[in-house]
């Protein structure tokens, strides 16, 4: 560590603990997923980075969503986010995510991501590289650093819009059944 | 059994039945609607145990939906796509699970995605589509552009 590194550090340790510990949930959307796999292995080993999965939701705080979301899956999403502890950080991996991509006129298909979840990041491209989720990961340290991924911050305080599309396309979630409409 | 004389089988024993061989290994058979079940069971008699696959075509401009069942034969080593035809209006057939139990699930997904009922299925409810509203969205005239623009609000971005 850097001398720089330990004035930083002193002026927020909760960044400097949350930066270096990021639990990837384990979740499978889409095509994407098949980059993970040799990203948390031998192969990248993403835990020099400090990443690594995680199995349940409720411990994790870093969420990739790899791919392709359809409506189907945004509901498993929508779950999953809503149960990870903050701070919690969603990148979306691939076009897909960002703008629907290939899928921009799927009938099934969710076309941005953003609309149902506060996303602190993007990684364009389709595929990208297991190097870009890393460049992600660098990057999303910076953000922390700079207190500028809050996007559970956002969710919280913008709770009613992120509900609002939510119900439009998923009107029959779990969360959505008791008449007050927060779960 | 030889591709030719499985032509000759199917045009035998199936009213109005037509059979090309469009090469070796491989057989065209296109049978009327209400004959494509007496097709299946003659098929299945004559060794062909396997259905890979059934699909759906809409051919919009003869108002008409095409059924392809797909059947291979492990012991004479032949694919036989057996067509049938289908009036686009009120699209209606008899289920093949009797014959074919996995045919179940084929249908269902046809059933979702087409709109073509299957008499005697015991299970044409939802499958993959998610709560969906709407007409099946596999047909030809579902406009999936106008679908995607109310349902999720993009701005088209092709001219």
């Amino acid at each position: 560590m850097d001398r720089e590194d330990i004035l930083k550090m002193l002026k927020s340790p909760a960044n400097w603990g949350q930066k270096y510990s990021l639990w990837a949930v384990y979740f499978c959307t889409g095509c994407g997923v098949i980059e993970i796999p040799p990203v948390i292995t031998s192969r990248w080993d993403a835990e020099r980075f400090g990443v690594l999965p995680m199995a349940t939701p409720r411990q994790g705080n870093l969420f990739l969503i790899t791919g392709y979301v359809s409506l189907k899956t945004l509901g498993a999403i929508i779950r999953t986010y809503d149960q990870m502890p903050d701070p919690k950080y969603v990148v979306g991996f691939g076009s897909c995510p960002v703008n629907g991509g290939m899928y921009w006129d799927s009938y099934n298909t969710i076309k941005h991501l953003d609309k149902y979840l506060p996303v602190d990041g993007w990684i364009a491209g389709c595929m990208p590289r297991p190097e870009a989720i890393f460049v992600a990961v660098v990057h999303l340290w910076q953000m922390i650093d700079k207190g500028m991924a809050t996007g559970y911050e956002r969710y919280r305080e913008n709770r009613e819009y992120y509900e609002t599309n939510q119900r439009e396309v998923l009107p029959h979630l779990p969360k959505f059944a008791s008449p007050e409409g927060s779960g | 059994m030889s591709e030719e004389e499985l032509k000759s089988a199917i045009e035998r024993g199936v009213e109005a039945a037509t059979a090309t061989v469009q090469r070796p290994g491989r057989l065209l058979a296109a049978v009327p609607n209400a004959a494509a079940v007496t097709a299946l069971i003659l098929l299945k008699a004559r060794g062909f145990e396997h259905l890979s696959a059934i699909s759906c075509t809409d051919w919009i401009e003869e108002e008409q939906f095409e059924l392809v069942y797909h059947l291979w034969s492990y012991q004479d080593r032949i694919h036989v796509m057996l067509k049938t035809r289908l009036p686009r209006a009120n699209p209606w057939t008899v289920t093949a699970a009797p014959l074919f139990p996995h045919a179940q699930t084929y249908e269902r997904e046809i059933h979702e995605m087409y709109g073509v009922h299957f008499d005697g299925n015991p299970r044409l409810t939802p499958f993959l589509l998610d709560h969906w509203r709407g007409p099946p969205p596999m047909r030809r005239d579902f406009n999936t552009r106008d679908h995607v623009r109310e349902r999720f609000g993009i701005e088209e971005r092709i001219p």
